[in-house]
């Protein structure tokens, strides 16, 4: 009983988001009956694969007591770059490597300027959103057409869900959920994992313990580059297309996904199951407004405001309790 | 470097300490390029009465982010940030649109509306609505971190997301045009040749002045943001101090609300201020405010508000293509908080010394 | 071992939701096969709006949810993606999972629709293109009812031809920088302008008053008194450019303004004698897209390209027609 009591204070919130999935997904089956086929469940999966890589990565440095606010700038420069390049017929899986070792540089330098240099992350990365976005328009200011036969290959094969019939998620869904698994093992079963939680806690006395604090900062960074440039590589081939206005503000809604999944900004406590709830929370209420299709898009922003707060105000809640148990 | 800047006079060794020093050497930089590339920028001429050019512009169209830059100084200065700044001008904008001609929202635009030169509401009404809006919603942020206890950028996130809704509730959806003349008396009107958006500037930067240098209030917000801990066990109360910034901070973006919309005639709730948070937070940090909080200077922060508008339009005028602006942007910025920051310059220098020695230990 | 446990627990939690939303599984929407042609009140359409933009947008989601209302059909699914085409993209989704009759898509930008468009074609729903065009395969879409943007661009270079008959020199303001609307006139207004008009400069005012303003304010700067003319990629744009105009103290005429839409706002600049041609993008397509949709459903053949009808307006008229404008 009391491992029980102790679990549901530990997990509280992520416990809270996950019960607030369902019920508003309840909630919209009642409403929408159309809702309750399973291929709407899957479209969160299809629509959010691009905000579930990045918010991944967002989750690491968060916990870390980080912020990386370039990453939706960075999809646009990745998806520009790459459909830039296709054009110039470079083979599909050199770009593709070529792209991830630019997203990881990219975040590679952030981390070490934020770390050598002292300057605040928030600024740092700012710096590489306005970057980001700028290059990606400096490549090509309209979009650009991918008419390679791989990227299509990858955009419009359906791969059928097992149990469920006429469901499906695209080879892209799936490069969320490996990398959200992964990601999970790497944090909890790690050395390295339990230093990134170390330095959320108490960056000085990580140092003092001995650990590699400088190494996992940068990797950290260069982690959530990588999942940018992923991110945005799948963007590319879902949109068969690269634009420099693509994914805008989507760090927004990132770091929203990722305090909605219970991981606090304050640094050492989070989890990347928490994360997929809070893409999915999003994804469930953007989908109720668009079968409602008649609510204007405005309720959408203050709803998504109201359910923050009221995210927040569970978590705060569990917080405080630990505090005094 | 260091031991010439000795040789010289005390002034100019007090003036090279002085927070402003770096925020200066960047704004004269961009000057001097702007007088080698660009020499008509500085042409000032008088036309109608008033005074004409591109460095009244500067201060003219760039009132709005000077005075954002203002509140977001003093609540970063607690240690907090502010990023629903674009969305409480948005929402104070259409107050203010909404007050003019309420049937705006709710109907295609009649011509009753178009030509006629009249307000619902009597001017002084809609400017203090303007402003109580704007200072609610700095009042509700000041709540969420001080009382509620939630941290700054996710409670200000909440206004970010949801306020240009709120906006948007208010005017419908609708792009609302004004065509209230004494209300473009803000953001157009000049008094003895000077914009009357500079009056407003400078009576807010003095107000801000007297607030944290003549009263005790200043101190107390520097003593939050270096520590809150021991700032409460010292008596002051630190929840008011936060309260205080931020309810501060909601009202300069209403008076940028104000003039911003006076000055574009239309308050278009999806649009106006954006980004203001950024450029705000930048004009901040090439200020040489910590994002950390702790101590602050206002009249730097104005200048780094100066110095982004500058650019700005010096990139208007040299006709960089649109598609740089923003990548220029970026590079200016960090070079500049590379250039001013002693503790990065000093790292820099001591990189190499550094790595050994931790590799030795 | 604690940390297996917690694993395993969240495993069991995944495999529960993909479980819970599964089970229910209930009647799809009735999909009745009449057989008897189908009329306005049959029909379920869906609209999945990119945003509220400007003023022009704004009278389009009007005209839509209007007409909807006027022709009384059953359902209008509204949306408002909010610039994002992902957005879009997942409203399309929604609307498939729906099962709508008739998808009216007004795409936010051209690129990246073949898969929800396959999606939709596999799905039997039929899709209307409306207001921009889209990359994808001509097969995987019905209809394009929309403005031809080249044309609009086209007809504006005429027009400043016309106004400046022995040539000058002209400044552009630009709409977001890779919209197709910004690209197209631009493009359009380039093939037709006389040789001797020169495009001194183009900048980008991103479709909205606020950001024309400080653009123009350093075109007369740049470029004291040798603008002749400008081109305005739209109303809400050429509006804050004439307040800049009006700042600097140039006279209504002085600078010759061609700009694109021909909204309300439009019209009054040029009853003041701003604006000297006004060349009109519609945004009232509430009738055409429904009754298009009504043709589609009935399975009726329908042209793959229609243009909406457009013209230019001029100011001698505008004090006639103003108050005929809805938007």
């Amino acid at each position: 009983m009391h491992r029980i009591k102790k679990f549901l204070f530990k997990n509280g919130p992520l416990l809270a988001t996950i019960l607030i999935f369902f019920i508003v997904y309840a909630i919209g089956g009642q409403l929408y009956p159309a809702m309750r086929k399973p291929q709407v469940f899957f479209n969160l999966f299809i629509n959010n694969a691009s905000l579930l890589i990045i918010s991944i990565g967002m989750t690491l440095v968060v916990i870390m007591k980080g912020i990386d606010l370039s990453v939706g700038a960075m999809i646009a420069l990745t998806s520009v770059a790459s459909a830039a390049l296709l054009q110039q017929n470079f083979p599909p899986l050199l770009v593709i490597l070529m792209m991830t070792l630019m997203g990881i540089l990219f975040g590679l330098t952030m981390g070490a300027i934020t770390h050598y240099l002292k300057v605040e992350a928030f600024v740092v990365t700012l710096m590489g959103q306005f970057f980001a976005r700028g290059m990606a328009y400096v490549i090509n200011r309209s979009s650009i057409t991918i008419t390679d036969d791989f990227y299509k290959f990858l955009a419009l094969t359906k791969i059928h869900v097992p149990f469920f019939e006429n469901a499906y998620v695209y080879i892209t869904s799936l490069v969320a959920i490996v990398l959200l698994v992964v990601t999970f093992i790497i944090l909890v079963f790690t050395r390295f994992g339990r230093t990134v939680y170390a330095i959320g806690n108490n960056e000085q006395s990580a140092l003092l313990m001995g650990l590699p604090v400088a190494r996992t900062k940068l990797i950290v960074y260069a982690f959530s580059g990588f999942c940018s440039a992923l991110a945005g590589i799948v963007f590319s081939i879902s949109l068969t297309s690269g634009f420099g206005g693509y994914a805008l503000s989507m760090e927004m809604d990132a770091i929203a996904s990722v305090v909605i999944g219970g991981t606090a900004l304050t640094g050492g406590v989070g989890n990347v199951f928490g994360t997929l709830f809070g893409v999915l929370i999003n994804g469930i209420i953007v989908t109720i407004l668009q079968f409602n299709g008649t609510l204007t898009s405005w309720w959408t922003r203050i709803g998504v405001g109201i359910l923050t707060l009221i995210f927040i105000g569970i978590q705060s809640l569990f917080y405080v309790r630990k505090k005094h148990t | 470097m260091d031991t010439n800047s000795e040789n010289k006079t005390s002034f100019f060794h007090r003036f090279r300490k002085s927070r402003l020093f770096w925020p200066l050497v960047a704004l004269a930089l961009i000057l001097i390029f702007d007088a080698i590339y660009a020499p008509g920028f500085f042409k000032i001429g008088i036309l109608d009465g008033h005074l004409y050019g591109n460095l009244i512009d500067v201060f003219n169209n760039g009132a709005p982010l000077i005075l954002v830059a203002i509140g977001m100084t003093m609540v970063i200065a607690t240690g907090g940030v502010d990023l629903s700044v674009g969305a409480v001008i948005a929402i104070s904008a259409a107050m203010g649109a909404v007050l003019i001609n309420p049937a705006f929202g709710n109907e295609l635009i009649s011509n009753e509306i178009l030509t006629q030169n009249v307000s619902k509401t009597p001017l002084p009404l809609i400017v203090l609505a303007n402003l109580g809006a704007g200072t609610a919603c700095g009042l509700w942020n000041g709540f969420l971190v001080s009382r509620a206890k939630i941290q700054p950028m996710v409670a200000t996130l909440i206004l970010m997301v949801a306020g240009r809704g709120l906006a948007q509730l208010i005017t419908n959806g609708q792009i609302m045009t004004i065509y209230y003349t004494p209300y473009f008396f803000f953001g157009n009107g000049f008094i003895l040749g000077i914009p009357v958006a500079m009056y407003i500037v400078a009576a807010v930067l003095l107000l801000a002045w007297f607030l944290v240098r003549k009263t005790s209030i200043g101190l107390f917000v520097e003593s939050v943001g270096i520590n809150d801990k021991s700032t409460y066990y010292s008596g002051i109360s630190e929840k008011n101090v936060k309260l205080l910034a931020y309810t501060f901070c909601g009202f300069c973006a209403a008076v940028a609300g104000l003039i911003l919309s006076s000055y574009v005639h239309s308050a278009d709730a999806n649009n106006i201020g954006s980004n203001y948070e950024l450029d705000a937070i930048l004009s901040v940090v090439i200020g040489g405010t910590l994002m950390a909080g702790g101590r602050f200077s206002l009249l730097a922060s104005v200048i780094g508000a100066v110095v982004i508008r500058t650019f700005t339009i010096t990139m208007y005028t040299i006709g960089v293509p649109a598609n740089a602006l923003l990548a220029a942007k970026a590079v200016l910025v960090l070079l500049v908080i590379l250039l001013y920051s002693e503790q990065s310059r000093r790292l820099i220098n001591s990189l190499f010394e550094g790595k050994k020695e931790r590799r030795d230990a | 071992m604690k940390n297996i446990k917690k694993l395993v627990l969240l495993m069991a939690i995944l495999i529960l939701a993909l479980a819970a939303c599964s089970s229910p599984e209930v009647a799809e929407p009735p999909a009745e096969e009449e057989p008897e042609t189908k009329t306005y009140e049959d029909m379920v359409l869906c609209y999945p709006q990119l945003g509220a933009e400007s003023d022009w947008r704004t009278a389009n989601s009007a005209s839509i949810k209007q007409e909807a209302e006027n022709y009384g059909i059953k359902q209008l699914i509204f949306s408002d993606a909010q610039q994002k085409q992902e957005n879009q993209i997942s409203a399309v989704r929604s609307c498939i999972a729906q099962g709508v009759d008739v998808i009216a898509l007004p795409p936010v930008v051209e690129d990246g629709w073949d898969a929800v468009l396959t999606e939709a074609k596999d799905a039997g729903i039929p899709v209307i293109i409306v207001d921009r065009s889209v990359s994808a395969d001509s097969s995987l879409y019905d209809v394009h009812l929309g403005s031809d943007m080249f044309l609009e661009g086209q007809r504006a270079a005429e027009e400043m031809n016309r106004l400046l008959p022995d040539g000058g020199n002209i400044v552009e303001l630009f709409g977001t920088v890779g919209s197709g609307a910004a690209e197209g006139r631009a493009d359009g207004f380039r093939d037709k302008l006389n040789d001797n008009i020169t495009i001194l400069d183009s900048q980008t005012g991103n479709f909205t008053r606020a950001e024309a303003i400080p653009v123009t304010e350093a075109f007369l700067k740049k470029y004291e008194g040798q603008i002749d003319g400008m081109f305005i990629h739209n109303d809400d744009m050429a509006i804050g450019a004439i307040e800049a105009l009006k700042n600097a103290g140039i006279q209504p005429g002085d600078i010759k303004i061609v700009s694109v839409d021909g909204t309300r706002g439009g019209f009054q600049a040029m009853i003041d004698g701003w604006i000297q041609a006004d060349v009109e993008c519609n945004p009232l397509l509430g009738p055409q897209v429904i009754e298009i949709a009504l043709k589609l459903m009935n399975g009726e053949a329908v042209e793959p390209e229609i243009l909406t009808n457009e013209t230019v307006y001029y100011p001698e008229e505008a004090a006639d027609l103003i108050d005929s404008r809805q938007y």
